[in-house]
């Protein structure tokens, strides 16, 4: 399609002109647009660290002595802040809710921030606004939803609440697989939207199921504190996220340099 | 000749003049393909002068396929092209007259 600049509109090339040859000239197009609009490695990558930076609120969420045997979770020992973000049973978890409350609001602004400028410097842009709008109201609703429910009025509230889902503090990683799948329909990437697969159900065994319940049947068992109980369910949606950001963060920079070099680039 | 119906008889019934102008055709498959396409990334995608890319935005507007918004970023001039309902439908149906007419010549051959 390129070369022809001299070209004019009233030079109209008619029905006669070979279909196939414009079909295959129009997918290339699209490839390309498709692979330069592309730029969920930041969102993968910056939600991966985020989700690193947890860790330390885990453990500060978690007794120091060791656990009691056949237990999973301690008992509560008081009302945790922010339970639907910081989980129900969890001892001291106040400051684990506020942890994820600010990373989560913060990390969806910082993604509609990349966007834009994103769409600045590669000339096309992504509709990421429907991305950011679902992490942040899915984050605004998991913090009004308690203090809602406790009002007589709005009792039934209670009934849409995660139930055992929040029980081991891992919320956050559903919040963020919700975000996800919005945002591999906005990318038109079946790259991300099988990472989002991997990560929902990585996110949904870290909140139902101990991972280090799979730990020990692979042979090591990480007994000992309770906060070698929770880590795991941290890390396996964490590696799964940073993993994911490194491979579309090498597969952009590829492609960056191939259009540079003006070879097409294949759709990720 | 309408590009929403492709397939009322033969393939070229679907094809619209407006539409299948090649360059028309690049246009409304990148803008298709994201929220909005820069000026500059059409010109470079489908290496046209500006002064012709303008001509055929025109058209395209016109017709009631792109909406073009001209604005600034700072202190630089950016002009955004999207595409319309009305223009993906015309691309939809322009495509689909395309395949149908690759399938009935391979199917002759």
């Amino acid at each position: 399609m390129s070369g022809e600049g001299s070209s004019e509109p009233g030079n109209e090339s008619g029905p006669g002109e070979e279909p196939g040859r414009l079909l295959s000239e129009l997918a290339v197009l699209r490839r390309r647009a498709r692979s330069a609009r592309h730029a969920y490695w930041l969102p993968l990558l910056l939600f991966g660290l985020l989700s690193w930076a947890s860790i330390p609120f885990y453990v500060m969420a978690s007794p120091s002595a060791p656990r009691a045997s056949g237990t999973g979770i301690v008992a509560l020992t008081s009302g945790p802040a922010l339970p639907v973000l910081g989980g129900a049973p969890v001892r001291g978890s106040f400051f684990l809710g506020y942890y994820w409350l600010i990373a989560l609001v913060g990390g969806y602004l910082l993604c509609a921030l990349w966007y834009r400028r994103h769409a600045r410097l590669a000339g096309l842009q992504t509709p990421a606004r429907g991305y950011v709008i679902t992490g942040v109201v899915l984050t605004v609703l998991a913090l009004l939803l308690p203090p809602l429910s406790q009002f007589p009025a709005l009792h039934w509230l209670s009934a849409a609440w995660p139930g055992d889902l929040v029980v081991r503090g891992m919320f956050p990683f559903l919040i963020i697989a919700a975000g996800l799948w919005v945002l591999a329909w906005a990318e038109r990437s079946r790259a991300l939207a099988v990472t989002a697969l991997v990560f929902t159900g990585a996110a949904l065994l870290a909140n139902l199921y101990d991972v280090e319940n799979v730990l020990y049947r692979l042979g090591w068992n990480p007994a000992g504190y309770n906060w070698q109980v929770t880590i795991p369910n941290v890390l396996l949606p964490t590696v799964v996220l940073l993993v994911a950001g490194g491979a579309a963060g090498i597969a952009a920079a590829t492609a960056r340099r191939r259009r540079a070099a003006g070879t097409p680039a294949g759709s990720a | 000749m309408s590009a929403e119906q492709p397939a009322g008889g033969h393939p070229t019934n679907g094809i619209s003049d407006l539409v299948h102008q090649r360059h028309r055709l690049g246009i409304l498959t990148i803008t298709a393909e994201a929220q909005a396409a820069d000026f500059g990334y059409l010109q470079e995608a489908l290496g046209l002068t500006a002064g012709n890319l303008s001509r055929h935005l025109t058209v395209l507007e016109e017709a009631g396929l792109v909406q073009v918004e001209k604005g600034y970023e700072g202190r630089r001039a950016r002009t955004r092209v999207r595409i319309t309902r009305q223009g993906r439908t015309a691309l939809g149906g322009e495509l689909a007259a395309l395949t149908e007419l690759v399938r009935r010549h391979e199917a002759l051959s």
